[in-house]
């Protein structure tokens, strides 16, 4: 899959300066939002509520330093932590099932496969009440499990999908040559096949940290305490405690994008082709 | 004995993790959904009543229902206009070949974007922009000399949904158009350069081949966009609550509100049941269209 356009489709014609007008248009609207945001970040109250289009007549970097202290760094570990921890295993565990569904044939395959992709049509947002309940239950509720155990198993059914959908491509030539060695399955699976997907590994660990990163639902609902919550979350709680000092908020918006956001920049490639492997939103 | 180990036990153990994952926080959460709604019941009660149906019929007869089920709709309703359809032209326009390469990609990524943004910050930063005292929108209607057409956009009962509904579109229609793009490379050049042989436009070319070729990329983009529509809380919940005065409200926040404001949880299981049946058939459809595809 490229993403570079063939060639031929590169011929310009009398029209390219009206769509390249619109198109103008729609990157104004998509991004000047943000850019709004940047700048009146820097600056004073007073200042945005006098003229919020311009660029600060002086800026205040110090709107970022009141943000971060008002314990925004600590959701920042947090989301770290839930987001780092819920991406590796559902990784692992997901290439694991795709390793198993690609190599071995045993009684009730389909089956499983029709269990485990049937997952990714379940929305998280139906569960939310029992889920609540099961949590409760095992003691979970209100710790770290609570968000990580939900995600790893949402991301599961996804993940599956798209490495086995990688790993049906790998010659079985290799597989047989490897029983015949003596390799134990673990092995076979750690030395060859989780090396060899690591194109569909980005894929999934990059789609799975956006969207472990951004996730709200769970995260408002499974978390009491504020010194578990994680950034999304304690965003909005201290948009509550700042609605009269509107630009330190938006230094904490600002902060709290730049994560995702330089991640994203660094890795828009692989992360636009991952996604159309297995179209999710 | 080890035949039947290495046949059987082997693939399953492996497994093992995943199928009990899925099994306790997935499905069990859905069957669970079912049994709560056949009941009268609160999570400070002790006492659970089985009242059958009657949430069912209790959920039929209520108008804020059917006002969510309505916003739904209209949710599903402006994304499928504007998201598919309007992805699928700016994919096609960013694809022409009018545009050089670089241009084309610095555009891909500008529109792609907000889809990456976590939701409270959309949520906080498009309330901002909605505010009528500071807000951009209101600036902007000042500036073009109409400052009598601004509004509390999402405090007024008449434009609350649809502001939240439009900052959607701005999030997903660039995400949605990154989509429809990989499926545009995958036509054959061959065909736009024959059909620019024989003299056929831009245009032309669009509707003869471009979206004949995506037609299976555009339903599955249908789907899911109607799935995620069925199922729409966060953008909502963090803009307006549902609110003012029900005028927003969701399939998805009038059961959160159920279960954990209100403690009528058995109604909120009814919703979920509900909506639990919707996405299942536009899931189903979804994956059925994503297997003929791959």
């Amino acid at each position: 899959m490229t993403l570079v356009s063939p060639t031929f489709r590169r011929s310009r014609s009398s029209s390219a300066p009206i769509v390249a007008l619109l198109l103008w248009g729609l990157t104004v609207f998509s991004l000047y939002p943000l850019i709004w945001l940047v700048l009146n970040s820097f600056k004073t109250s007073n200042e945005m509520f006098d003229q919020s289009w311009t660029l600060p007549t002086v800026w205040h970097f110090e709107n970022y330093v009141t943000a971060w202290n008002y314990g925004l760094g600590h959701y920042v570990v947090n989301s770290l932590f839930v987001t780092s921890v819920s991406v590796v295993a559902i990784a692992l565990i997901g290439a694991l099932n795709a390793f198993v569904l690609t190599t071995m044939n045993f009684p009730g395959r389909r089956i499983v496969y029709g269990f485990l992709l049937g997952g990714m049509i379940m929305p998280p947002e139906v569960c939310l009440f029992p889920l609540f309940k099961i949590l409760d239950l095992f003691g979970f509720y209100d710790t770290y499990l609570a968000m990580i155990l939900p995600y790893v198993a949402f991301g599961l059914p996804f993940a599956t999908f798209l490495l086995r959908a990688h790993m049906t491509t790998i010659p079985r030539e290799l597989y047989e040559a490897a029983v015949v060695d003596g390799g134990g399955v673990l092995r076979i699976f750690w030395s060859i096949y989780l090396p060899m997907s690591r194109p569909a590994l980005a894929a999934v660990g990059l789609i799975m940290m956006m969207r472990t990163w951004n996730e709200f639902i769970f995260a408002l609902t499974f978390i009491e305490s504020d010194g578990l919550r994680t950034l999304t979350i304690g965003i909005s709680t201290f948009g509550d405690a700042l609605r009269v000092d509107w630009t330190v908020l938006m230094a904490g918006l600002i902060i709290s994008i730049v994560p995702v956001f330089v991640t994203f920049l660094m890795l828009q490639r692989q992360f636009m082709g991952g996604l159309t492997q297995g179209a999710v939103k | 004995m080890s035949r039947f180990r290495s046949r059987v036990v082997v693939p399953y153990l492996l497994m093992a993790p995943a199928l009990v994952l899925l099994s306790v926080f997935v499905y069990v959460p859905v069957i669970e959904n079912l049994r709560y709604s056949l009941y009268r019941w609160s999570s400070l009660s002790p006492t659970w009543d089985f009242v059958g149906f009657d949430n069912y019929a209790a959920l039929l007869a209520d108008p804020l229902f059917w006002r969510a089920l309505g916003n739904n709709a209209t949710y599903a309703a402006v994304s499928l206009i504007v998201q598919v359809c309007g992805g699928l032209v700016l994919a096609a326009t960013l694809e022409a070949g009018v545009l050089r390469g670089r241009l084309s990609s610095f555009f891909r990524i500008s529109f792609f974007i907000p889809s990456i943004l976590p939701i409270t910050v959309i949520g906080l930063l498009w309330t901002l922009l909605y505010q009528p005292s500071i807000g951009l929108v209101a600036q902007i209607l000042e500036a073009i000399g109409v400052p009598s057409l601004a509004h509390a956009w999402l405090g007024e009962e008449a434009t609350a949904l649809y502001a939240v509904i439009l900052v959607s579109q701005w999030q997903w229609t660039g995400y949605i158009a990154v989509l429809f793009i990989v499926a545009i490379r995958a036509i054959p050049v061959e065909l736009y350069e024959a059909a620019s042989l024989d003299g056929a436009g831009k245009i032309r070319q669009f509707f003869a081949i471009t979206i004949p070729c995506v037609r299976e990329m555009t339903l599955v983009m249908a789907s899911i966009t109607v799935f995620g529509a069925v199922k729409v809380f966060d953008i909502i919940w963090v803009m307006t609550g549902g609110g003012p005065n029900g005028s927003s409200e969701v399939l998805a926040t009038l059961m959160y509100r159920s279960a954990f404001r209100n403690d009528v949880v058995g109604y909120a299981s009814t919703i979920a049941v509900v909506m639990f049946c919707l996405s299942l058939v536009f899931g189903l459809i979804q994956i059925r269209l994503q297997r003929e595809q791959s």
